[in-house]
């Protein structure tokens, strides 16, 4: 996993892209326990329905999930009678256009900003789903955790098909 | 005389009492005829006039096939409109809610209009002289549709200018719009939180026939609510937040949906009592203060009694009383219905019941609930097979026969709530609409 953080701007930057591609990769590859362990315990999914949407609370999202419902959604995800997993969706993430936009060395806590596309095959056949990701990590001893991860996609307030997965 | 060639549909010969011909679902003939005759004439639900509280806001959607828009005018009215410049054709109102200073302007010509649609100027006006145009003509307005009702901000239109009145219409479900209401401490309700648009691969009605349906749930989402017991036994020792709680209804046995109370009305309506008890936490007895400070203790009982799960209002909308939610049904093609749930919350009460009606919201109603996704999967699948030979008749034959007319309130058919009574019931309606020489009626439901 990654090491502490050496104060470097480049040095940081590698590490923290390092962390969204692993991020990227466990969720391509169906290791859903690992991404969820990821969080922090308090650690929150978003993704908002509105654009620019500041308040996941007082307001509709697509998803605001806690370690909790994120843990039902992957047991569900398993389960051998989630009908419409039948195929189960597979996915293929690109993350890119990662800045980072603050960071607070004190804390350990770092927003990033990045650009997100995932590829989704499954039942009625292949979507893309695209946005910006802002993640806010904390760094910990076992390196960074996320705090949040917001999802905007671009569509967010367009016509979907069910979303199962985590985007 | 020639008429337009018209597939011929033998709607007699698709529908018997206890089963429908697969055509219902998949024929596109038949499709043109329901908006034709069903869309084209019934009382379908357009939007809340919280969504456009100030003159100049607008709200667009669909009636059947047609594009309208909701208004707001200066003196508070409310309008529908088919969003059509009657000059070359363009809609007017974009996709959405939105704000106009006053009137609308086409973004081609430039020709404005008031917002109850009458025509207020055209660039070039010296080009019109002597021509056959004529500002005060309406059919140089944008033309209104044929009716509208606002029945306590719950705005539904007829494209047709004669028919059942909306007062007939509504009258076996009225209650539950009362209700909706009523629990409001200042009895009134708004749209908040915004949409959630979903697309479903299958006919408008499977989805109808699906909401008041009990035989489905413990088939249908096995994986969510074993995915919400297993994390409650294996973290919360058995205990069930609200949110698992709600995943975890579905799970009920056979007694439990047998033991609820369909009712059945005229115009293919039907609701069905609650699977969820009212909660007695803190927050819910907050919200009780409310509405026993604004109603009186005894009232404010009364109608936190009224607890249904989905009301039915055929053809167009679902409201769930007890979670202020509301999902309006858009038929797009035989195989492919758009589904909008909007949410709102009870004026007057707490903020914090707002959010718990969001919570719900998030859980059953988003793309990305985990119960749902397995109706929608569902759904597509009933499509993909009612497309193949494989069978031509859909049964609805369960507690087919059975069930009664209702004395108490509301009146109407009461069946059990294992019985496929709504399905048979908007099947019955959707045979009047369907039949050009039978309009629905005022009778009784089912006569």
């Amino acid at each position: 996993m990654t090491t502490p953080v050496s104060g470097t701007c480049p040095f940081v930057y590698d590490e923290i892209r390092d962390f969204l591609n692993l991020e990227a990769r466990l969720l391509d590859q169906r290791r859903f326990d690992e991404w969820n362990a990821l969080f922090t315990p308090e650690g929150m999914y978003w993704v908002p329905l509105a654009d620019q949407q500041v308040d996941p609370v007082n307001h509709l999202s697509l998803v605001y999930e806690d370690a909790m419902m994120r843990e039902v959604r992957i047991n569900r995800l398993r389960h051998d009678r989630a009908w419409s997993q039948q195929p189960r969706s597979r996915t293929a993430h690109s993350v890119s256009c990662i800045v980072i936009e603050a960071r607070d060395p004190d804390e350990g806590r770092v927003v990033v900003g990045s650009s997100f596309m995932m590829n989704e095959w499954r039942s009625f056949g292949l979507r893309t789903l695209a946005g910006l990701y802002t993640h806010d990590l904390l760094l910990s001893e076992d390196g960074y955790r996320i705090a949040q991860k917001r999802v905007d996609l671009i569509d967010s307030e367009g016509v979907f098909e069910p979303i199962e997965v985590f985007i | 005389m020639t008429q337009a060639a018209v597939p011929v549909v033998d709607i007699d010969g698709l529908v018997r009492d206890d089963e429908v011909h697969r055509d219902c679902y998949v024929s596109p003939a038949v499709f043109d005829l329901e908006m034709e005759r069903i869309f084209g004439q019934a009382w379908v639900y357009v939007g809340h006039d919280s969504q456009i509280p100030e003159a100049g806001d607008y709200w667009t959607t669909l009636i059947g096939r047609e594009s309208v828009v909701m208004t707001r005018d200066k003196k508070g009215d409310v309008h529908v409109l088919y969003n059509r410049c009657p000059h070359k054709g363009a809609r007017i109102a974009p996709e959405g809610c939105g704000h106009v200073k006053g009137l609308f302007r086409c973004p081609y010509h430039a020709w404005t209009f008031n917002m109850d649609g009458k025509l207020r100027g055209v660039p070039y006006r010296e080009g019109y002289e002597g021509t056959a145009f004529d500002i005060e003509d309406p059919r140089f307005s944008m033309r209104k549709v044929g009716r509208v009702a606002n029945y306590r901000g719950f705005v539904f239109a007829s494209l047709a200018e004669e028919g059942t009145s909306f007062e007939s219409f509504i009258a076996g479900v009225k209650s539950s719009l009362d209700n909706f209401c009523d629990r409001a401490p200042n009895g009134t309700v708004s749209v908040a939180g915004g949409v959630f648009r979903v697309m479903q691969r299958s006919n408008w009605k499977v989805f109808f026939e699906n909401l008041n349906d009990t035989g489905h749930p413990i088939a249908t989402h096995e994986s969510s609510y074993r995915a919400a017991r297993q994390y409650s036994n294996e973290k919360l020792g058995g205990e069930m937040p609200f949110q698992l709680h709600i995943i975890d209804g579905n799970g009920a046995p056979p007694k439990f949906w047998s033991d609820l109370d369909l009712h059945a009305f005229d115009h293919g309506h039907s609701y069905m009592t609650a699977i969820f008890k009212a909660p007695d936490d803190p927050l819910s007895q907050a919200y009780f203060q409310s509405l026993a400070e604004a109603k009186g203790e005894e009232a404010a009982k009364q109608i936190l009694s009224v607890n249904r799960h989905n009301t039915i209002i055929y053809p167009s909308c679902s409201p769930h009383t007890s979670f202020q939610q509301w999902r309006v049904i858009r038929p797009i093609s035989p195989n492919r219905t758009l589904v909008e749930i909007f949410t709102f919350r009870l004026d007057g009460a707490p903020e914090e019941l707002l959010q718990r009606t969001f919570i719900y919201s998030n859980v059953v109603n988003s793309p990305s609930s985990i119960v749902m996704t397995d109706d929608v999967h569902v759904y597509a699948e009933c499509q993909k097979g009612l497309e193949t030979q494989g069978g031509d008749w859909v049964s609805q034959h369960r507690n087919a026969g059975q069930d009664q007319p209702f004395d108490g309130a509301d009146g109407g058919i009461i069946g059990v709530g294992s019985s496929e009574l709504p399905i048979r019931n908007q099947f019955r309606a959707w045979h009047q609409y369907m039949s050009e020489s039978e309009r629905p009626g005022d009778g009784d439901a089912g006569s």
